[in-house]
């Protein structure tokens, strides 16, 4: 059972403060507790650091890794980078994508994995690599990348 | 010039002895050993550390703040990763002397949102150096206190920008602000701050034991110390490497194993892409600004996918504050699509697209949008055959 929105944001106002330069860690631990940042989110941390919803929203949609849609349970982030281009990155892409029936950017319909791609992760020299929520996973190929989405809860 | 592992040596100094000769030095001293070793800053731009260091010390205003830009986004760069991985005591070490140096107490690591699972092995050193007294209040017995905390990215390239990077720091969208101020005058929440990159903290505390001669003698003339260089890409043994300043790009390739060089990517996608002619170049300030990431292409692949690739991910990193940067990425790829489809066929047609890409050097606010031409100038002047010639104005 997740925590509603706005007492993820208390807990965070405990810690990261209610200063604007609190914003970051706020809507950050909003983003990885839910896998996005609700518009109830939005609210509570524009009053908590006394700042208009537009301007957290201003912030928020600036970085890729916030989100305001619902994402799945997991968060696949393949990087397509020239060093994991160059190692096969955009076959093991379509390989995910043909398994698990989705597009980039889309959500599996049983809301287990989002599928995104992002640059460079600084995991050239081990490419091709994709992170998977906090996990890095290297040296992948198609065959491979596919069995450990698989095993996903 | 040749590999010599110093920051990445088997055999390292002890934990804190930099620190202890620091704190029994003034913090003049320590500022000027910095500055005199010339080191200059690891993170690509290549400012001279010491100086950083004692306009942040001279300048007026509370609070003063270390910050340690640990937003390796640079595409091919990993140097920062090992060295967060396992060198973290030697870069809480050198933010401390920094801290001593310019008189702050508060240090930050801004890491990228990449890298969370570096996060529980800096605390455990963290942790241990505050056990020792390296760290925390009253270090060594003196009245000097310093601590650490980290702070998140939320991933934006831009961010490796220090001025971007103080804004996200902030609560802000991390767009670059104008300068002056300079952030050593006015950086995060107004105060005097300095952002240096991860290895540049790390150097620190070697140039404190050993001295500031010792350090200019492992380089070459202005370009002094060691330097680390990520290698990725069509190389037998990718992998950081840590290399004299100075040391030619060939030297580098040959310890790291490569046979088939068509090009080479020296310092990132905004950085400079060098032909196999080229490999007697020198990763210098001065010829090569050698950032930290060494790509290398061998003769099959097609430096037009190379230049796609770079330029989707300006697209996508420009923050979109000003208008060179955020329109002229997106027409450099549509230049170089339109080369791929034929609808370009002459360099006559390239003219104006290489007027655009100085337009880009001399009118972007930030070092992406003036560096971002870099790869459209190289790869299309030095690997690209038109009927007139090759690429190029």
């Amino acid at each position: 059972m997740s925590r509603k929105p706005e007492d993820i944001v208390s807990a965070a106002v405990v810690k990261h403060g209610s200063g604007r330069e609190a914003v970051m860690g706020i809507l950050t631990d909003v983003n990885r507790e839910l896998g996005y940042i609700p518009e109830e989110a939005i609210k509570a941390a524009a009053k908590a650091v006394d700042v208009s919803n537009a301007e957290i929203y201003s912030v928020l949609s600036f970085y890729s890794f916030f989100s305001t849609e619902p994402r799945g349970r997991n968060i696949v982030r393949l990087c397509n980078t020239i060093s994991c281009e160059m190692n096969g990155s955009s076959d093991i892409l379509d390989a995910i994508e043909k398994e698990l029936d989705i597009k980039t950017g889309e959500t599996t319909a049983d809301g287990r994995i989002t599928l995104e791609t992002t640059s460079c992760i600084g995991l050239c020299d081990e490419s091709p690599a994709m992170l998977i929520n906090d996990t890095p996973h290297t040296r992948l190929t198609p065959e491979e990348a596919c069995k450990i989405l698989a095993g996903l809860e | 010039m040749s590999e010599k592992r110093i920051l990445t040596a088997a055999e390292q100094p002890e934990a804190g002895a930099a620190l202890k000769k620091s704190l029994e030095m003034t913090k003049a001293d320590v500022v000027f050993e910095v500055r005199e070793s010339n080191m200059r800053g690891r993170g690509g731009a290549g400012f001279p550390t010491g100086v950083k260091w004692n306009l942040a010390g001279a300048a007026s205003g509370a609070n003063k703040m270390v910050i340690c830009n640990a937003d390796e986004g640079e595409p091919g760069t990993f140097k920062d990763k090992l060295l967060l991985e396992k060198y973290a005591s030697k870069l809480l070490e050198g933010m401390t002397i920094g801290g001593y140096a310019i008189g702050s107490s508060q240090g930050i690591i801004y890491l990228r949102a990449e890298y969370p699972y570096l996060v529980p092995g800096i605390m455990k050193v963290r942790e241990e150096l505050i056990s020792k007294n390296f760290l925390g209040e009253g270090i060594l017995g003196t009245d000097f206190s310093f601590d650490v905390e980290i702070r998140m990215g939320a991933g934006a390239y831009v961010c490796g920008e220090e001025t971007s990077l103080i804004e996200s720091l902030e609560g802000k969208r991390g767009e670059p602000r104008n300068k002056p101020p300079f952030p050593v005058n006015s950086g995060y929440l107004s105060r005097p701050t300095i952002v240096n990159n991860v290895e540049t903290f790390v150097s620190v505390p070697y140039i404190i034991l050993n001295g500031s001669e010792w350090y200019q003698d492992l380089g070459i003339g202005s370009c002094t110390g060691t330097k680390l260089f990520s290698i990725s890409g069509d190389v037998e043994n990718p992998g950081v490497y840590e290399f004299q300043m100075g040391s030619t790009i060939g030297e580098l390739l040959e310890v790291a194993g490569v046979k088939d060089v068509q090009a080479v990517q020296v310092g990132g996608a905004s950085g400079t892409t060098i032909s196999a002619g080229e490999l007697d170049r020198k990763l210098s300030f001065e010829d090569l600004p050698p950032g930290g990431s060494v790509i290398v292409f061998n003769s099959s692949r097609n430096m037009m996918d190379v230049l796609e690739n770079f330029l989707e991910f300006f697209v996508h990193e420009s923050c979109g504050q000003c208008a060179p940067c955020r329109e002229g990425n997106v027409r450099l790829l549509d230049t170089a699509r339109a080369i791929r489809g034929g609808k370009i066929t002459s360099r006559e047609e390239l003219k104006p697209f290489f007027m655009l890409a100085e337009v880009m050097k001399l009118g972007s606010k930030c070092g992406l949008g003036q560096t971002s031409p870099n790869c459209f100038v190289d790869i299309i002047t030095k690997f690209i055959d038109f009927p007139d010639g090759k690429g190029g104005m």
